[in-house]
């Protein structure tokens, strides 16, 4: 006999970083969710290391913040050490970043499920989707019990057929130690859902009472912290029970009493090893058909593809305060576990570390991004919702973007509201999306700064004025904090025109900015504003002649986005267009000519001839 | 209803008397209308023979006409191409047969405008079309076959590889800075840069050359009055009554005569002459004159052998030049002592315009003046086009403030951002991004396939 449950709103697959995000977007729209996970204990891990942020990922999180995503809170209040990368560089590339331990990471955010409302957490492993008349009504479980919704928002990471690989041998699961889910890649191919394989791999962990610091460098954290969430806006956020636990942290508050981490090398007896095992790699064998990530190559790559690289970078970074387990960042491999052992013991600093658990790669299914639209919801099913790694993305903060966007998407839909949709030039999200839906992927996605055409308007203390119009449209935030949003606007606006305009000494305050003279002194009361309004005016002053040079380029690449392509365009009935590209436009469907013109092999020419179309269907109608 | 792209016809030879005139159609009613007209099955790509019976069924003419089918067509679309006797009359009584039969008349350019909006050629090689179609010279030929061959996108190509390799160091610096990159060698990222900007720079150097091949050498005539300019221009010219009648009664001040001097195309300007003590009719005609000089490439300064060589007008001692002056000693038969000719500070050639002397040793300094105005590096004959100087002075200017970044250790950020407007404005060139304006104002330039 089959159970049945109510019927939802949301239906979320996966409790990972993309799943959270969406349930938890879902929820606070007011929307009665469902979150299935295979295992309650395992919320939001960082199966591959214990960090947040970092470059372009760091401004991604701080865009969560400010779409009302939880993962810059959770971080900042976990985090055990905090650093800002590339100070040395302008504040459009600088990104913060965090070492978070892990378990109190996970317990918080399990923590802040359990307390939303309209949040329904299960644990349950999805064996497949209900479909009817194309559109997807709910999940079956292996627990033969049906939930029903309106939206499913599936986010299985790399549980998808994850097979893991330790030199030869191998085991179903998408993490050591977890299941993998088989039934649910049929249920998407039977409909019509295309998956393709990719791979990852990550590190061995090694006790740290086993390690010899002096051997290594170390690396601490900022003395002053930079946050990812926007304290200045956010409505006050009450500690939990879990964070930092412990006598020597009563009175702790995010950025104190922070932990280091440890820089090591490869040895060139650490390359031998490597080289004289190859075969044994599971990766080097053929054993593994999935494609990895070039960006983080397993060791065994950056041996054989960089072998005239001396040695390699490593960093020993904790999991948490209260464990002695290390991750060892650099080392990712798919050697067999007596190989890692030798291979660990090449390294300073490492000689005699004890492994706590090996490292490995896993294979896992994705779904073609291509295979969905900008809101995220799938051509092929409707009401279906994909998000994180299940797209072809890497890292908990691409995955964490998705989720909250396919969550609220997801809300939308069932309230038949505006999708959101970011733009590419509003920040890395749009970026992120549209990369993934226009482009696709062949190797675990990642976000760059180099992938924005406007990176300079991404500084990352700027994601919640960039938001501001999807923010108020959407109603993502509390009333009072987009009041405070609103106000930081203003008083953004205020300082940067009275110091353009007003003048001291002959020169304009923004002037005297821009010659860097020291002696300066800021007019006293625009001193006095929040260290953010500060930052972003001086940024925008000093910065001026790129900004606004970006700003027009952002100008007339919306011109292109303003030009709508209606949803009954039928593409293949259009004279003049290359076979090729209207194929991929049928396909597509892009909303407007700026997305037309991203998808590959549509060339400028085929713009021309949309363009001509238009203005005759027009004229037609005028 | 799917919209279809209008047929359209046009003329693709020269108006005016010829042996044949051809017209080309291009559209989806291009086959049907072979059909129609000649009846027979034809056989695409082949020259058949046929009548041309108008709408009335009157026979017009005997012609020969191909059919094309596309896309594997000039234009990427079904073609036809008519070859009739050369008679304008004949040609455009077929021509607006064709209209009657619902073709339209194209519009200029639009023929390779169709070419390049169905993927048949890229932007560069488009803009080289046009050049041939305008092609005045054997030179300009040379050169615009060259550029659609690809000579000039394959030196893009260089300059986009070099440009996104260094941007790709720098980007790797910014996106990972948590690597253990080697130190960043700035060094051999200036040696780079200053090599793209030299390479910049040649090809932007190929302007001025280019726009002589293009728009011809503008080649002023200027002397005192009564030196024989109008003379000189008559019998370079080599029709002297054509132009007479050509202006009959003109009230124009100056006159200009297209005119091939070897490989090259000259526009030959007559000027009024430069009276030191002028009336005030003259002194119009002298502010017309050196208006003519201030876009001359070059002068041809005519002088009299017999006189005294005049001084010469500040404003035209700055404009002439050794590079771009001939001193032109006119009536040697007057005065037939060489070392009689005094010296000025030009090349300079000694002719009897009455006799015709001389003339042939004038045209030859000419070809050699003009040959020099070329640079060394254009040797490939890479002629930038004024749309493409436009572009390209852009990116020297992004390129050059890029460099000054690179020297000085300037953010990282911005100097990203100037290498990436500079390979913004190379893809402007190329056609490879989307810029409304570049197509607009390109198709707007273009003249149908003739």
């Amino acid at each position: 006999m089959q159970f049945n449950s109510n019927n939802y709103d949301v239906i979320v697959c996966g409790g990972g970083h993309a799943g959270v995000e969406a349930c938890l977007a879902a929820a606070r729209m007011g929307a009665s969710t469902l979150l299935l996970t295979g295992n309650l204990d395992t919320i939001a891990q960082m199966s591959c290391n214990p960090a947040i942020g970092g470059q372009a990922k760091g401004q991604l999180v701080r865009e969560i913040d400010a779409l009302g995503g939880e993962m810059a809170i959770n971080a900042d209040l976990t985090a055990i050490q905090f650093r800002l990368l590339n100070v040395s560089k302008g504040p459009a590339v600088q990104s913060p970043r965090a070492q978070c331990d892990k378990k109190a990471y996970q317990f918080r955010m399990k923590h802040v499920l359990e307390l939303t409302p309209h949040l329904h957490l299960f644990q349950n492993v999805v064996s497949g989707l209900i479909y009817k008349s194309g559109a997807v009504i709910g999940c079956r479980t292996n627990l033969g019990v049906n939930f029903y919704g309106r939206t499913v928002v599936v986010t299985t990471g790399t549980f998808l057929r994850g097979l893991i690989h330790v030199g030869k041998a191998k085991s179903a699961g998408g993490r050591l130690g977890d299941f993998s889910s088989v039934s649910l890649s049929d249920s998407l191919q039977e409909a019509g859902i295309q998956l393709q394989r990719l791979k990852t791999g990550t590190p061995p962990r090694v006790l740290g009472s086993s390690l010899n610091f002096h051997r290594m460098i170390e690396q601490r954290g900022d003395a002053k912290p930079t946050y990812f969430a926007f304290h200045d806006t956010r409505d006050s956020e009450g500690l939990f029970h879990v964070e930092q636990t412990g006598a020597d942290y009563i009175g702790w508050v995010p950025g104190s009493a922070q932990v280091s981490c440890w820089m090591t090398y490869t040895t060139p007896e650490s390359e031998l090893v490597v080289k004289s095992n190859l075969h044994k790699s599971a990766m080097y064998s053929g054993e593994i058909s999935g494609i990895g990530p070039r960006y983080c190559p397993s060791i065994e790559d950056k041996f054989v593809r960089f072998s005239d690289k001396e040695r390699h970078l490593l960093f020993i970074e904790p999991e948490g305060r209260n464990t002695n387990e290390y991750y060892i960042n650099g080392l990712s491999t798919s050697l067999p576990y007596e190989v890692q052992i030798e291979l660990v013991h090449s390294i300073p600093g490492l000689e005699s570390a004890t492994l706590l658990r090996p490292a490995y790669a896993v294979e896992y299914d994705f779904a073609q991004p291509t295979q969905l639209f900008p809101s995220l919801e799938s051509r092929l099913v409707e009401n279906l919702f994909f998000a994180g790694q299940i797209n072809g993305t890497s890292g908990y903060e691409e995955a964490a973007s998705q989720g909250l966007v396919a969550g609220i998407n997801a809300v939308q839909k069932v309230r038949g509201e505006a999708q959101l949709i970011i733009q590419r030039h509003q920040g890395y999200i749009g970026v992120l999306i549209d990369d993934l839906v226009m482009k696709g992927t062949t190797e675990p996605y990642r976000m760059f700064t180099s992938r924005a055409e406007h990176r300079l308007l991404f500084n990352h203390g700027s994601a919640e004025l960039r938001y501001y119009q999807h923010i108020v449209n959407h109603k993502l935030l509390s009333i009072s904090r987009i009041d405070r949003i609103t106000r930081k606007i203003s008083g953004i606006s205020y300082w940067e025109i009275f110091l353009e305009t007003t003048k001291t000494e002959g020169f304009s305050w923004a002037d005297l900015i821009r010659q860097k003279s020291k002696s300066t002194k800021l007019p006293r009361d625009f001193l006095a504003e929040s260290k953010e309004v500060i930052e972003e005016v001086l940024y925008r002053i000093a910065y001026r002649g790129y900004l606004q040079r970006e700003l027009k380029q952002v100008e007339k690449l919306e011109s292109a986005e303003k030009i709508r392509l209606p949803d009954s365009l039928d593409y293949l009935k259009i004279a003049g267009l290359r076979r090729e590209s209207a194929l991929k436009l049928h396909h597509f469907r892009p909303t407007n000519l700026g997305q037309a013109g991203r998808i590959s092999g549509v060339n400028p020419a085929d713009l021309s001839i949309l363009m001509v179309y238009l203005s005759s269907l027009q004229r037609k109608s005028a | 209803m799917p919209f279809e792209f209008e047929t359209i016809a046009a003329l693709a030879t020269p108006a005016g008397t010829s042996a044949l005139a051809v017209l080309r159609v291009s559209g989806p009613l291009s086959s049907g209308l072979a059909n129609v007209l000649f009846g027979s099955i034809t056989t695409p790509r082949m020259a058949h023979h046929a009548d041309y019976r108008n709408v009335g069924g009157t026979l017009v003419d005997d012609v020969v006409f191909t059919c094309f089918v596309g896309p594997n067509s000039y234009t990427g679309e079904d073609c036809l191409e008519i070859s009739c006797h050369g008679n304008p009359f004949v040609a455009q009584m077929i021509l607006e047969d064709l209209f009657a039969r619902g073709c339209r008349p194209a519009e200029p350019g639009e023929f390779t405008k169709r070419a390049f909006l169905h993927g048949r050629m890229d932007l560069s090689r488009a803009e080289a079309v046009m050049d041939l179609i305008h092609a005045r010279s054997e030179r300009a030929l040379a050169a615009a076959n060259h550029q659609l061959r690809g000579a000039l996108a394959r030196e893009l190509d260089v300059l986009n590889a070099i440009l996104i390799n260094i941007l790709a160091f720098v980007e790797a610096y910014i996106d990972f800075p948590e690597e253990d990159l080697p130190p960043s060698d700035r060094q051999s990222l200036l040696i780079q840069m200053d090599s793209l900007l030299a390479r910049t720079r040649s090809l932007h150097a190929t302007k001025h050359y280019g726009a002589i091949l293009r728009e011809g050498i503008i080649t002023v005539i200027i002397g005192e009055p009564n030196v024989g300019k109008s003379t000189l221009l008559n019998i370079l010219a080599g029709h002297e009554r054509a132009l007479v009648s050509a202006e009959p009664g003109t009230t124009r001040d100056y006159l200009e005569e297209p005119l091939l001097i070897g490989p090259h195309f000259l526009r030959l300007v007559d000027t009024a002459g430069l009276n030191a003590s002028p009336s005030p009719l003259e002194r119009r005609g002298i502010a017309k004159s050196l208006e003519q000089a201030e876009s001359a490439d070059l002068f041809l300064w005519v002088l009299d052998a017999t006189q005294p060589v005049p001084q010469l007008s500040p404003r035209l001692t700055s404009l002439m030049t050794q590079a771009n002056t001939i001193a032109v000693f006119n009536k040697i038969d007057l005065n037939s002592a060489e070392s009689a000719t005094p010296p000025t500070a030009f090349m300079s050639g000694r002719i009897s315009a009455i006799q015709g002397t001389g003339l042939d040793e004038l045209k030859i300094k000419i070809i050699n003046l003009v040959e020099s105005f070329r640079s060394e590096q254009d040797s490939d004959l890479i002629a930038i086009s004024a749309r493409h100087a436009h572009l390209l002075t852009s990116i020297e200017i992004s390129l050059q403030l890029a460099r000054v970044r690179l020297a000085n250790e300037g953010p990282d950020e911005l100097l990203a951002c100037d290498l990436r407007s500079a390979l913004r404005l190379f893809g402007g060139i190329s056609g490879k991004i989307i810029d409304d304006e570049v197509l607009e104002q390109i198709f707007a330039s273009f003249c149908i396939g003739k």
